[in-house]
């Protein structure tokens, strides 16, 4: 297997790699970066554990080839707490309690700020509609929802104060 | 203590918030030790073979390949079988598999990807025997027998009325009995209803693996896994591999999530024994597809026989419970014990007679699952009230009301009384429901009470509290953290008896040679046994820090508080505040000191009581449901589930609601579509996660209420009972109940598709017609 070069921004920094080609994203996030928020549930790109954003938007790092990420921005829940000072997402979710077990809340937390950026002010259909594509086998879905709402609040607000 | 609760019945942040969002939790899965290698397994795709030949000598060349596990490659003088009762499940197999998935063989290399290579270059050849995949084709007469040797096992021993044997029967490994008054009873019945009802299996689907890193040499074994039994796990590896219990150690972090699978061993033989054969640190991580082939709910085919006078009076109730155990008996006859000792339900019944059966199948191991076989006997009880209500022209509300147990009354002779107010609980979910208001053409209304005994049986914990030189402190106890909150909730105890915030009670991950003994995490024990050893050392710990502060002071312990770390004598605006540090270290030196409490529960022993300990306390879910069925397309939409439990008190409020919605909702799966589909030849078809169902958040009814009731009767700290499984047992029979209300058809048998509704239907009508044209 042929390596290939990478270079892409993850967290914030500039990133550089030379990986082997058939390495999924989530394995070499856990695996050489030491980045375990990002975590293998199904493997099949159903259940979202090991979501994180690429330019943004969610992907499941476990369908993702490596080298697909070169030249892009990745943001994993490690690079959401920048400064030790957690995201408002990440607040809303400990304040309604939006997590049980934890194995699906970083891939859920992403998911919101990746709604949260397309839509500031989202109702509880579209809410619903994008938590959907994760999986809470905790079903902890109610929670989850009030904290998406929860942080749709809080955004908005630190926006405005901005 | 007077004093208003500062802690207890607070939304405080969860203990494992911050790692939690942060995505830095730890869980077994993160493990990495230096020179670790990885395991991978050849698993059987044959479901009933005779081994004749396995030639792994290719593998052993393969590139990477650190060490290989077979059967021969075991000692002979380890006791390489597990399971709870039984012990039949070998660390790999010996001369035959009984399952597609059986492992035959593992490797451990430098990579996954080089042990998966070089279980390709394994060779094995088979020869079939005929297969059974279901409860049924097990138990006919020409049904081979799956285990000619009889594995080594034990019954437990039970009190007034109950008893078990092994091996009845050809392919029953275990069946529980329990009997009460005399079967003259059905004479005074003036009907005798039969009933079978059927109940698919579930995949837990826990989203973290079974997985497992293991150091081990002949005489010491460290094992670090997502498990939540670190102590039996310690013990039934010492009894396999020959090492002291006391040479081996257990390390578990946060589980994602388990259900009740991550229990006894599932990854941790074969890890263990590549690492002893390797002489390096292995891991062994399943894929979810591997995981759905070691452990899973119990299919059932549930028999009732109840009788009942015409006004509803409940008589005697005879009945016969199979459960589909698979291949290997893994805890079935706990499984087995529960599920037939909880189906008469929270009613009065002056006769009952139940047998349940662990019937074994060429199919995954089955084992605990949430509701712990009170599911499948929910499922059957609940069903057949409406069933025999309708019957009888009775509302269901009506019949369950007549019957039910009394607060305080107990649930059969030598049981301990019921904790919760029954129709205080079904009032509050029939008045969510609507259930008198009048109803629409196809919708239906639907109630049901989910029962089952809660914090296990004889079921011993301890816990420790230290009280730091400044009042900090440090609480060891080893209910495993799974999502379930315990390390919150038992923190709160803590700061509430040591009046001492939050963020100064420490929770420490739990590891075998220092964690305090806990018989495991399940039974929904937390709080109710657990949580009671955690308030003695807490309440302990608070009395030695009194005792030395008094000592000091030269005064009475009792005119004495501990607040905040501060010593507080005397009351209102006299009183003097001294911070404990100053103290401490004037007595005991600049290094301070640790006032260390232990504390113990474990339910006494009790021989009139038919499991030898009465029950803890009473996990009931009650249930209502709303549905609308298209009687076109036999699609059932449920508009409005309400679920309630009794947590006695809350000790975090949020925390036992995410507790009864996640249960709630995954009873939602239970009833409307999730299962194993398995065929004659024992193929599991749908073992993909794209293919296998879960509830999404989509799946969530229109209207989704949970009610967390606190009636006060919980015998844990501050009046709590336990949580976590209750609402997952109503769910069913609740929505099933309201389709026969909607429509005049019952289902009978989980999940209730469309096509199962659709069939119902047709009956119905085929049925109406014959008597129109009659």
């Amino acid at each position: 297997m042929s390596d290939v070069a990478v270079e892409f921004e993850l967290n914030g920094h500039v990133h550089y790699g030379v990986v082997p080609a058939n390495i999924v994203l989530v394995d070499y996030l856990r695996d050489t970066c030491g980045l375990h928020g990002a975590r293998i549930g199904c493997s099949r790109g159903v259940c979202g554990a090991c979501t994180v954003l690429i330019d943004g938007r969610p992907v499941a790092a476990c369908s993702t080839f490596t080298f697909q990420v070169d030249g892009a921005k990745v943001t994993t829940i490690e690079g959401l707490d920048a400064g030790g000072k957690l995201d408002p997402v990440q607040q809303a979710f400990i304040d309604n309690a939006a997590f049980q077990c934890g194995y699906c809340t970083p891939g859920m937390i992403l998911l919101t700020k990746a709604l949260l950026a397309h839509e500031p002010s989202p109702d509880r259909a579209t809410i619903v509609d994008w938590i959907s594509s994760n999986v809470c086998r905790c079903a902890g879905y109610p929670q989850i929802i009030a904290a998406v709402e929860d942080a749709a609040r809080r955004t908005r607000t630190r926006g405005a104060g901005a | 203590m007077n004093a208003p609760l500062r802690f207890v019945g607070a939304d405080v942040p969860r203990k494992d918030a911050a790692g939690k969002v942060s995505g830095s939790a730890a869980y077994a899965v993160d493990v990495q030790l230096p020179g670790m290698l990885h395991a991978k397994v050849l698993r059987s795709h044959k479901a009933h073979a005779l081994i004749r030949r396995i030639d792994v000598s290719a593998a052993r060349r393969a590139p990477g390949v650190r060490a290989v596990l077979t059967h021969a490659d075991i000692p002979a003088h380890f006791m390489a079988v597990y399971g709870y009762n039984i012990k039949d499940q070998p660390i790999v197999a010996v001369d035959r598999v009984r399952y597609i998935g059986d492992i035959v063989c593992a490797v451990a290399a430098d990579s996954e990807a080089e042990a998966v290579a070089a279980l390709a270059r394994v060779v094995v050849e088979y020869e079939d025997l005929p297969v059974v995949a279901s409860i049924e084709a097990a138990i006919t007469d020409t049904a081979p027998e799956l285990f000619p040797v009889a594995p080594i096992g034990a019954v437990p021993t039970y009190g007034a009325g109950a008893s078990a044997e092994m091996r009845p029967r050809k392919n029953v490994c275990f069946q529980f009995n329990y009997t009460t008054g005399n079967a003259s009873a059905f004479a005074d019945a003036d009907h005798v209803y039969e009933d079978t009802f059927r109940f698919s299996r579930m995949h837990h689907y826990h989203l973290e693996p079974f997985v497992s890193v293991a150091r081990a040499t002949t005489d010491r074994i460290e094992v670090w896994a997502s498990n939540q039994n670190p102590f039996p796990l310690r013990k039934e590896l010492a009894r396999m591999f020959k090492v002291p219990e006391s040479g081996i150690t257990v390390h578990v972090a946060n589980l994602g999530a388990g259900f009740g699978s991550k229990n006894n061993c599932k990854t941790e033989p074969v890890a263990v024994m590549l690492s002893m054969l390797a002489r390096r640190p292995v891991r062994f991580c399943l894929t979810m597809e591997e995981c759905a082939l070691t452990n899973t709910q119990h299919a059932a085919i549930l028999k009732l026989r109840s009788g009942v006078k015409r006004d509803g009076t409940f008589v005697a109730r005879q009945s016969e419970i199979l459960l589909d155990a698979g291949a290997y008996a893994d805890a079935s006859p706990l499984v087995a014990e529960k599920a037939g000792y909880r189906i008469p339900g929270p009613y009065r019944w002056r006769h009952i007679d139940t047998r349940c059966l662990c019937v074994m199948t060429n199919t995954a191991p089955a084992g605990p699952f949430r509701g712990f076989g009170g599911t499948q006997a929910s499922w059957a009880c609940e069903s057949q009230i409406d069933m025999i209500a309708r019957r009888l022209g009775l509302d269901p509300y009506d019949v369950r009301v007549k019957n039910m147990v009394a607060l305080g009354e107990p649930f059969v002779p030598g049981e301990s009384g019921m904790d919760s107010d029954l129709k205080e609980g079904l009032d509050l979910v029939c008045a969510h429901i609507g259930y008198r208001e009048p109803r629409m053409p196809n919708r239906g209304r639907g109630i049901s009470i989910g029962f089952k005994d809660g914090g296990g049986i004889k079921k011993a914990a301890q816990a420790r509290v230290r009280v730091l030189t400044n009042g900090d402190a440090i609480l060891n106890f080893s209910s495993v953290e799974m999502g379930q909150g315990i390390r919150t909730a038992l923190a709160q105890v803590v700061a509430e008896v040591l009046r001492l915030p939050m963020e100064r009670v420490a929770v420490p991950a739990i590891d075998t040679d220092h964690s305090p003994f806990c018989e495991g995490t399940n039974a929904s024990s937390g709080i109710a046994v657990t949580g009671r050893a955690v308030e003695s050392a807490a309440r302990e710990a608070r009395r030695l820090v009194l005792d030395f502060a008094a000592r000091e002071l030269k005064c009475d312990p009792a005119e004495l508080d501990l607040d905040n770390g501060f010593i507080v004598q005397g009351t209102g605006a006299n009183a003097q505040r001294r911070p404990m540090g100053p103290m401490v270290m004037a007595f005991y030196g600049g290094p301070g000191f640790e006032f260390s409490g232990d504390g113990f529960y474990m339910p006494p022993v009790d021989h009139n009581a038919p499991l030898e300990s009465r029950c803890v306390f009473w996990e009931i879910g009650w249930g209502a449901a709303e549905v609308e069925v298209d009687t076109q397309t036999g699609q059932v939409k449920v508009l409005k589930l309400v679920a309630s439990g009794d947590t006695g008190r809350s000790i975090n409020p949020l925390v036992c609601k995410g507790q009864e919605d996640g249960a709630a909702i995954m009873g939602l799966g239970q009833a409307m579509f999730e299962r194993m589909i398995y065929n004659e030849a024992g193929e599991l078809l749908n073992i993909d996660p794209l293919i296998y169902r879960v509830p999404m958040a989509e799946d969530l009814p229109a209207e989704f209420v949970t009610i967390t009731q606190q009636q006060g009767h919980g015998p844990g700290p501050f009046g709590a009972k336990g949580a976590g499984e209750g609402a997952i047992l109503p769910i069913a029979s609740a929505i099933a109940n309201a389709i026969e209300d909607a429509v005049g058809v019952r289902i009978t048998e989980l999940p209730i598709t469309p096509e199962r509704v659709l069939a119902a239907l047709d009956k119905k009508s085929e049925k109406s017609k014959g008597r129109t044209t009659l």
